[in-house]
């Protein structure tokens, strides 16, 4: 056996980068830092138990393999093969069982999103403690440090699932269910979720900025959210909500304080706000805005909404300037 | 080599004899499964008494696995000859196998019947 | 010794009269003095003579007719080595759209085709059915059998392969296959349009159900087939985990036939099963797939394993330690393994404590897991070890899976797999214990089993570098994927953004991917080179002590030359001048003086002597009834329902003619001389001959189908508060009553028709027959009129869609079992069943038994539900 190579590799891969938005090892809630912990101390203890066997295997067959004692050789299989793993695998078990309930364990009252997935893209929604009525917004997840928070995760058409990384486990959004989770973030920060099952053509095309703010920040950020759109302030941008409504956008997107009440599409309310675009697949510029209602098939394929390619580029542009506004 | 007074019953000749016990794990592992998912969907609340259940049925698959290993261990009779390697041609040599094989699939079954009641010992509510 | 007469007198039937029961008759087991007792030579040369006319195959394009398990299995392993190279090379196409990120070499549709097909047909194309060609290749030689106890069936089940294989993968071809996964989750592969998922549930359904004929042959094989005096205890470890997994797919493969039955029927006539809408639920299907889907991925990791097994008592040069122990772990993990299937679904929101069941069976079924791989390095331990090429893919196997099996410890623990489930960690996890699971072991296996199949060596030169290849790009792709799903990599994305990080992993895999590739390659051309000029090998090249190795080169076409008397797990190397006496036809039957292929069937547990069979030849009925059988499934596919229903009729009415002209034939003498003074019987019915413990068999795959989908109606109720809706109507208790009792009354005429037919009582026997068809025909009529009365719309939601579901279903089964009673009923009347020859009607009654189960649990549920729930 000759792992020097791959061990090498992974080594140095693992020192470069564990780091990253979406990562794992780089835990930013409760919930990941407990999940990390674990996975290092399983790792750990999985190098050791391979490095005995295939250096057992090694010896017996390179180094001696002469007839060694078949007494020995019995007490390996009783003892290696069997004592050990039942009382290693219990244990693991046990531990494993009993972090379960934490895990999965309800909200601290204070905030319930609810999240749909849709194909493909995520209509969020935000109910505060007490609320009669949500908060819609769409393609971001914007949670408090320090607290709890919980998840009731629904799916339109097909089955999705939600998962921040660097905040907890996933958890699956099925039609005809409601499942419940919940995440504890602690790190402020930026980070980035993905669907993790797939989920059709542009399954790769699901993804989300997870934001955790302080608890003031967000109360403010909510606040904000609640409210209507901010009307376009340049002659462009006004040129650009005409055309918007125009062209009929209203009839699948919402955005508060207008009339467009669509609820096919993800709500724009408040658009410009969040850091990506089309579920995390542009970035949030003018330029990726005229590319999306231009070819939205060419950066999503497979996606509901239409292209308006057969528009002239000054009539897009100034939607994009429009949708710009909207922070 | 064959022990006067042995002689060979249906049960000494029967691989169904010598898969009872990992049979209980399955059927264990089954009702645990089917009774957990009915009391959380259809009952909940109360998993007090589902533990109860639960310990009762584990306690009821770990006698009879007991019982079916210690019948194996018996058609294994090791202490006789001490034999554990069941290579030969006779028919004491085909019953012990059996036995002895029986015989661990019956701890096996035992160990995972205990890692199956781990779940319903520690996890208190249908979260 | 036995007069061996005793003991078949002691099962001795109650309506059995005396004069029909034929026993064995003479002396067993044959005493030393018998076996050294030479064979004249003139003898010798007229007997092989007679063999081989007898064992030829038919010659020129003939040559496709024959059914013996050397040929059939040689086809099935190198089809399914085939289909794994393009699945293969799909993969290399995967790793090219995902070497650099924002990728366009692929578009997202093509890429999901390939991901769908890559995982569809490595499992359903590759691992599957290269256990079983590779068993049906082996297995009669490691029990000195001549073949298969039913060499049509495996022909019938590879040409089924065969099409099905070429029809799911040519889709591609067309930019149609399926592209919703290779497990199939609806929803989404329900709204998919076109016909992909169709060709998947129907090419695949087929197969499976070809998969499932192999797995019963291997089973009847196994039990049936061993060789006089190699008792339970003394069967080669490889035989032991042939029936293990033939058991295995027994039980996995129905559940996922019954939830293909009803997917297809959402598919085609929209009946709401897994329309949350309409009262279905999508989460059914899951279970059914994955308790098919795990215990799948033991019945492909143990045959492996079972070739390892064979390996390394070679290369230790001394038996295996703990023969008990690898018999233990088999049985142990084929048990276990039943209780993971949740592990595939423990991101599905079910409650915690559900997950805890199954994270600790996926615990507990490392322990035999791990048991088998200590067994080995411990033989090896105790052992003189040389280091044969087969031995080092072995050695690479271990390596490779040990790391698999850690993963698995890991990512059974719920929690855990909540961050890494469906990422990049769990592609690289069953890599590595795909890879080291199956792929090393198969291809130590086959450098190990050359020599057996064609009589010379592969290269070791070539098996060395290919190995290394292999091993190091294996590597080099799969290590750094760990850390791409740690990174937060989801599994099935066509492309990935290039600022997360996951850009270089990628594409070092990508490297590694090729690497195998080459490794790949440098093997397969190993295996199909020419080797003209090499000479043959010796006997038993590797000095192993399995009586596989006792054929004779060059490979005279008649598996072993007669039949030996076993006294120990390693014959070659326990029982001196075995080999001798094999070839000098010493022992059991080493003639072929009527002409006809012979096996010799064994008891169950300790192998006596029961039975000579008289096994099928070549033919071309099999051919045309997997051609009309692949009809009935395809067409559908494309909405032809009327021709599919006469291709299956057609089908239907190849496999009466194949049953009619080769099987349970009145044979010309009763008796004949086995040899080593042992008469036997030549014909046999009821539970010593093979066919009815095929039917037996069969008939508990059935049932375990049938019993999900009686799990799916309980299911639905605990799912869904609405089942059954307030307000539906229910099948008409009356009705539903009155089919329970037809039921009853044909299978008990049934019945009664095997008592009187024994009794030579024909006439009533003809009479109970044909009544007996009658009264099952009209129980259907009454089944279907207790769901049509009450006006149960199927499409309208869930609860009558499972009434009508049962209702086809056993529908379906009372038609075979009419068909299986007229058939007898022309049997009678044309003289191939007779009062003492009746097979057939033993095994119908069999299948009758079976079937009174189906029809009273399904008019239990449809009857007494709407009351329980």
């Amino acid at each position: 056996m000759w792992p020097g190579g791959p061990v090498l590799i992974c080594a140095i891969l693992v020192l470069a980068g564990c780091d990253g938005p979406q990562s794992v090892l780089a835990p930013g809630g409760e919930d990941a830092f407990v999940l990390a912990n674990l996975f290092w101390f399983l790792l750990a203890g999985a190098v050791v138990l391979w490095c005995a066997m295939n250096g057992l295997m090694f010896y017996v067959t390179r180094i001696n393999p002469r007839e060694l004692s078949e007494r020995g050789a019995q007490a390996l299989i009783l003892w290696g093969g069997i004592a050990f793993p039942t009382v290693v695998l219990a244990g693991l078990l046990f531990y494993a069982l009993s972090i379960m309930p934490e895990q999965r364990a309800e909200g601290d009252g204070g905030l319930r999103v609810e999240v749909t997935g849709e194909q493909w893209w995520w209509r969020v929604a935000y109910w505060p403690e007490g609320a009669d009525e949500p908060i819609i917004s769409a393609n971001e997840v914007r949670l408090p440090a320090g607290s709890r928070s919980e998840i009731t995760l629904e799916a339109d058409k097909v089955i999705h699932s939600f998962w921040v990384p660097s905040l907890g486990g996933k958890s699956d959004m099925i039609p005809g269910r409601t499942n419940r989770m919940s995440l504890a973030p602690t790190v402020p920060g930026l980070y980035r979720g993905q669907c993790a099952e797939y989920c059709g053509e542009s399954h790769a095309k699901m993804a989300f900025t997870a934001e955790v703010l302080t608890p003031e920040d967000f109360a403010a950020w909510l606040d904000a959210e609640a409210g209507p759109a901010v009307p376009p302030d340049t002659a462009l941008a006004r040129e650009g909500r005409a055309a918007f409504f125009a062209e009929g956008c209203g009839a699948c997107h919402a955005i508060r304080g207008t009339p467009a009440h669509g609820r096919v599409g993800p709500d724009l309310t408040h658009l410009a706000s969040r850091a990506t675009l089309a579920a995390g697949t542009l970035p949030m510029t003018g330029e990726a805005l005229a590319r999306w209602i231009t070819a939205p098939e060419s950066v999503k394929p497979g996606a509901l909404m239409p292209g308006y390619d057969h528009l002239p580029p000054e009539r897009i542009a100034a939607m994009a300037a429009y949708l710009e506004g909207l922070e | 080599m064959a022990r006067p007074g042995v002689e060979d019953g249906p049960e000494d000749r029967s691989l169904w004899h010598m898969i009872f016990a990992p049979t209980v794990w399955a059927v264990h592992f089954a009702v645990c499964y089917a009774v957990q998912a009915i009391w959380c969907a259809k009952i909940g609340g109360d998993i007090a008494t589902l533990r109860v259940v639960l310990v009762a049925i584990t306690i009821v698959a770990l006698a009879i696995i007991s019982f079916f290993g210690f019948r194996a261990w018996q058609r294994w009779d090791y202490f006789h000859d001490r034999d554990y390697i069941h290579g030969g041609e006779t028919d004491e040599d085909r019953r012990e196998f059996l036995g002895h094989t029986g015989f661990m699939l019956a701890c096996l079954s035992f160990v995972a019947v205990l890692y199956v009641a781990m779940p319903f010992l520690i996890i208190g509510s249908c979260i | 010794m036995t007069d061996i007469s005793r003991i078949g007198g002691a099962r001795r039937r109650r309506d059995q009269s005396a004069e029909d029961v034929l026993t064995p008759q003479g002396i067993y087991p044959p005493t030393e003095e018998m076996l050294a007792e030479p064979v004249d030579p003139e003898l010798r040369k007229a007997q092989e003579e007679r063999l081989k006319a007898v064992w030829d195959e038919p010659p020129g394009w003939r040559y496709w007719s024959a059914v013996n398990n050397s040929e059939v299995g040689v086809w099935y392993s190198l089809t399914a080595f085939g289909f794994m190279l393009i699945a293969g090379v799909l993969a290399l196409l995967m790793r090219v759209q995902l070497a650099v990120p924002d990728n366009e070499f692929l578009s997202a549709d093509r890429f999901n085709q390939f991901f769908t097909m890559h995982g569809s047909a490595m499992m359903f194309l590759f691992a599957v059915p290269m256990f079983e060609a590779i068993s049906i290749l082996l297995l009669p030689a490691f029990l000195g059998a001549r073949d298969m106890p039913f060499p049509r069936l495996s022909a019938y089940g590879y040409w089924a392969f065969l099409i099905g294989g070429i029809f799911v993968m040519g889709s591609l071809l067309f930019d149609a296959a399926p592209s919703s996964g290779w497990f199939m989750y609806p929803p989404l592969a329900i709204i998919d349009e076109g016909v992909g998922s169709d060709i998947w549930l129907l090419g695949l359904s087929f197969i499976e159900v070809a998969s499932i004929a192999a797995a019963v042959e291997l089973i009847v094989g196994t039990i049936k087939c061993r060789p006089p005096g190699m008792r339970i205890n003394l069967m080669p470890l490889y035989a032991w985990y042939v029936l293990v997994v033939g058991a295995m797919i027994l039980f996995a493969f129905p559940p996922l036939i019954a939830g293909d039955f009803l997917f297809e029927l959402q598919r085609s006539f929209d009946w709401p099963f897994f329309d949350p809408e309409r009262g279905g639920d999508p989460v059914l299907w899951q279970h059914l797939f994955w308790i098919f889907g795990h215990p799948e991925v033991y019945i492909i990791f143990l045959p492996s394993i079972a070739v390892a097994a064979m390996i390394v008592p070679a290369a230790a040069r001394r038996p295996m330690l703990g023969y008990h122990w690898i018999v233990l772990s088999a049985v142990g993990t084929g048990f276990l393994s039943f209780g993971l299937w949740v592990h595939h679904m423990f991101t599905t929101g079910l409650p915690a404590m559900s997950l805890g069941f199954f994270s600790a069976a996926s615990e507990a079924v490392v322990i035999p897991t791990g048991v088998q791989l200590f067994a080995f390095v411990a033989t090896l331990m105790a052992g003189k070890v040389r280091m044969i090429l087969p031995m080092l893919w072995i050695a690479g196997a271990l390596a490779i899976f040990t790391a698999g099996g850690l993963t698995g410890v890991m990512i059974a623990l719920a929690p855990f797999d909540w961050q890494v489930h469906d990422t990049y960690f769990i592609v690289a996890h069953l890599h590595y214990t795909l890879f080291g699971g199956m792929i090393f072991p198969i291809i130590g296996g086959i450098y190990f089993f050359y020599p057996f199949i064609t009589k010379k060596k592969m290269s070791d030169r070539l098996g060395r570098v290919s190995f290394w290849l292999t091993f190091v790009g294996f590597n080099i792709c799969f290590l750094p994927m760990h850390l791409t799903g740690l990174l937060g990599m989801p599994r099935r994305v066509y492309t990935y953004p290039g600022d997360i990080g996951w850009d270089w992993p990628n594409m070092i895999s990508t490297v590694g991917s090729f690497v195998i590739a080459a490794g790949i390659l440098v093997f397969a051309w190993d295996l199909v080179r020419p080797k003209p000029k090499q000479g043959y090998t010796e006997r038993n090249p590797w000095g192993a002590g399995s009586l596989l190795w006792s054929h004779d080169i060059p490979d005279p076409g008649w598996g072993i030359r007669s039949v030996p008397y076993i006294t120990s797990r390693y014959p070659l190397w326990d029982q001196p001048k075995l080999l001798e006496r094999i070839d000098a036809g010493r022992y059991y039957i080493p003639d072929a003086e009527e002409g006809l292929r012979e096996t010799i069937v064994t008891s169950a547990i300790d192998a006596r002597p029961q039975h000579i069979a008289r096994i099928t030849g070549p033919a071309w009925c099999t051919i045309w009834a997997a051609i009309f059988t692949g009809g009935a499934f395809i067409l559908p596919v494309f909405k032809f329902y009327l021709l599919a229903g006469l291709s299956g009729a057609a089908a239907v009415g190849a496999v009466i003619y194949w049953l009619w002209t080769s099987t349970a034939l009145v044979p010309e003498k009763p008796m004949k001389d086995a040899g080593l003074g042992l008469r036997l019987p030549t014909y046999v019915s009821g539970p010593s001959a093979p066919g009815w413990w095929g039917v037996f068999i069969t008939m508990l795959g059935d049932m375990t189908a049938f019993a999900s989908l009686v799990f799916g109606v309980f299911f639905y109720w605990t799912s869904r508060p609405d089942f059954p809706p307030p307000g539906s109507p229910h099948a008409v208790p009356l009705f539903v009553g009155l089919a329970a009792l037809c039921f009853l009354a044909a299978w008990g005429a049934t019945l009664f028709a095997r008592t009187q037919n024994r009794r030579h009582d024909v006439v009533t026997a003809r009479l109970c027959l044909g009544s007996a068809a009658i009264l099952a025909i009209v129980g259907v009529g009454v089944l279907f009129m207790s769901v049509w009365m009450p006006g149960l719309a199927p499409a309208s939601h869930v609860y009558p869609a499972i009434l009508w579901g049962l209702a086809i279903w056993t529908g379906a089964h009372m038609g075979v079992g009419v068909i299986m009673q007229l058939y007898c009923l022309a049997g009678s009347m044309f003289g191939k069943l007779t009062p003492r020859y009746d097979a057939d009607l033993w095994n119908t009654t069999l299948f009758w038994h079976f079937l009174l189960i189906t029809g009273l649990v399904t008019c239990a549920v449809m009857g007494l539900l709407p009351g329980l729930l």
